[in-house]
């Protein structure tokens, strides 16, 4: 396995029922030691890559390789490497927290004891209670567990920090990095760029089944816009914005105005601002929705 | 490793084999008690004389059978239908919620992750349904040999050790065929009315086929009638046994090789 990639696909398509395309021709490509995070609205193919991924289901076409072993005839030998958080993850119910995570250590085959227990600790796991009588965030916490315990190659995880608080949401980046950083990969899939942009290296968008683009994370959040909102003293000048550069005058609305502008535009938004007395300001980024407009404006010229 | 699925199985189902094989012994128990005022009067055996063929052969009561006798007792109250009745409930319940009761649940992704071989997953949740029907068996065992004695039954062990056997191959040849219809179809509903209708349609054909001369022809096709009826006054047939466990294990391989092959299901 040295110097196979994490992850490999070529022309990897999935039909399903002979009609439905959920997966056309995906060409993928991950590295050890990388952070890749898989953006895509609900519904646009990151799960059936996963389900891919991990043999759970077969390809119409095309192959994927986890370290250079394929996942359909390889898969056993290709899940060893492979640690994996479902994006809907149905534990047990009668069984602990603790019971769960014993057997899914048997059924491994091998268990780091001291590492589940770091772990354990690390997230606050509720070992000792019922899963049924759990929450949905610690629920999730003992699958972050599982996903991790056996120290793998190669981290799997659909939408892992659904359910948790800020505070463990910002924990399990630590562990994403922290994995990175050990020479390991993470697949990491989203549908909130929130959730990606502050953990991944590279980030791949997915939309309707095809890969849109993939790109470092940073010239992602360069394109990606920012929805401004500034209320003046009194009613402002929307001339002054409409030269900046990518900047957008959407409404002015007496003294409050709304613009759009890219995240390197702000400066001079703000600049342009300040010439005038502000009462209140407020920037929130863009929805992943839009990106994928702006992804698509730029890939099919207007279309 | 897959022997995990095996331990999970018995240890996720424990409870209802408890709850199992005390509702079997209890109805054992009551039947038997039974036994001594159908022993003391014969115009028991009059009355059942003058039930319609039907039901005679239905309920396995064979022409020359003895129902005051306690194998005889024993085989129409016991072994011709309540007894395979609820260790096929059992066997079909627990095959349909091992493997297509997990995945409608969602469950079989997380297992199916990890590094085993789908095929060693089914073998493991088979060999845990076949666990619960031999421990189930082998608790009505038990109790009739205890209870023997009490209400002088008079049985021979070597024919109730071959009721037995013919009894876990049935459960067996259903459980292991629910287990299967999971691996083709990820339906909880397939998995218990497939096998369901299944041995209804078997055990007609092997109670009536007698009476209706059409069917005939079809009995080699009921487990039912293979393994023989009246198993406690002439016995199990040992070849039909056979069969029935052969096709099991041909039933639970086919049912390996075909998850193997399809798309788990999104849960």
């Amino acid at each position: 396995m040295s110097g196979a990639p994490a992850i490999e696909t070529v022309g990897l398509s999935k039909t399903y029922d002979g009609k439905v395309r959920a997966l056309v021709g995906l060409d993928l490509h991950v590295e050890p030691g990388e952070v890749f995070g898989y953006l895509g609205p609900n519904g646009a193919g990151k799960s059936t890559t996963i389900r891919l991924l991990l043999g759970l289901i077969h390809p119409t076409a095309g192959r994927a390789a986890v370290f250079g072993l394929d996942t359909r005839t390889e898969g056993v030998p290709a899940r060893r490497h492979l640690g994996y958080l479902p994006g809907d993850l149905r534990l047990s119910d009668r069984l602990t927290g603790r019971e769960q995570l014993e057997s899914l250590a048997r059924l491994r085959g091998r268990l780091d004891a001291s590492l589940r227990d770091e772990l354990c600790e690390r997230l606050g796991v509720v070992l000792d209670r019922p899963i049924r009588q759990l929450s949905r965030g610690n629920r999730q916490k003992i699958g972050l567990v599982q996903a991790f315990m056996h120290r793998p190659e190669l981290v799997v995880l659909d939408e892992p920090t659904a359910g948790l608080d800020p505070l463990l949401q910002n924990e399990v980046r630590d562990l994403l990095r922290e994995t990175a950083a050990d020479g390991r990969a993470v697949f990491l899939s989203s549908h909130s760029l929130d959730e990606v942009q502050h953990v991944a290296d590279r980030v791949g968008i997915i939309r309707a089944g095809r890969l849109v683009d993939v790109d470092a994370v940073e010239s992602l959040r360069e394109r990606a816009l920012r929805h401004v909102t500034i209320t003046f003293a009194e009613a402002p000048d929307p001339s002054r914005f409409a030269g900046l550069d990518g900047v957008r005058v959407v409404a002015t609305d007496g003294p409050v105005l709304r613009l759009s502008a890219p995240e390197p535009a702000m400066d001079a938004v703000v600049k342009a601002a300040a010439q005038q007395r502000i009462v209140d300001l407020v920037s929130q980024p863009a929805d992943l929705e839009e990106i994928f407009l702006e992804l698509y404006r730029e890939g099919h010229d207007g279309g | 490793m897959a022997a995990e699925l095996l331990r999970r199985g018995l240890r996720d189902h424990r409870r209802a084999l408890v709850g199992w094989c005390f509702g079997i012994a209890a109805y054992v128990a009551l039947v038997a008690a039974i036994f001594p005022s159908i022993e003391s009067s014969p115009e028991f055996d009059k009355l059942v004389e003058s039930y319609p063929d039907v039901l005679k052969s239905l309920f396995g009561i064979a022409e020359g059978g003895d129902i005051t006798s306690g194998a005889g007792y024993l085989d129409v109250e016991l072994f011709s239908l309540m007894l395979p009745l609820l260790v096929l409930v059992l066997a079909i319940g627990s095959g349909a919620r091992t493997l297509a009761g997990e995945e409608d649940a969602g469950r079989l992704e997380l297992v199916l992750s990890y590094p085993l071989r789908r095929r060693d997953t089914v073998l493991a949740k088979g060999a845990a349904v076949a666990a619960e029907i031999v421990t189930v068996c082998v608790v009505v065992g038990i109790a009739i040999a205890l209870l023997d004695p009490l209400v002088g039954l008079d049985l021979s062990m070597g024919r109730l050790a071959e009721a037995l056997g013919a009894l876990a191959a049935l459960g067996l040849l259903y459980g292991w065929l629910a287990l299967a219809v999971g691996g083709a179809w990820p339906s909880r509903a397939f998995a218990i009315g497939i096998p369901a209708a299944l041995a209804a349609g078997a055990y007609l054909v092997s109670g009536l086929h007698e009476l209706a001369g059409w069917l005939d022809p079809f009995r080699f096709l009921s487990p039912f009638w293979l393994v023989g009826s009246s198993p406690l006054q002439s016995g199990a047939d040992g070849w039909g046994v056979l069969v029935v466990v052969v096709v099991s294990f041909a039933v639970l391989v086919a049912g390996s090789v075909l998850l193997e092959r399809r798309d788990l299901e999104t849960p």
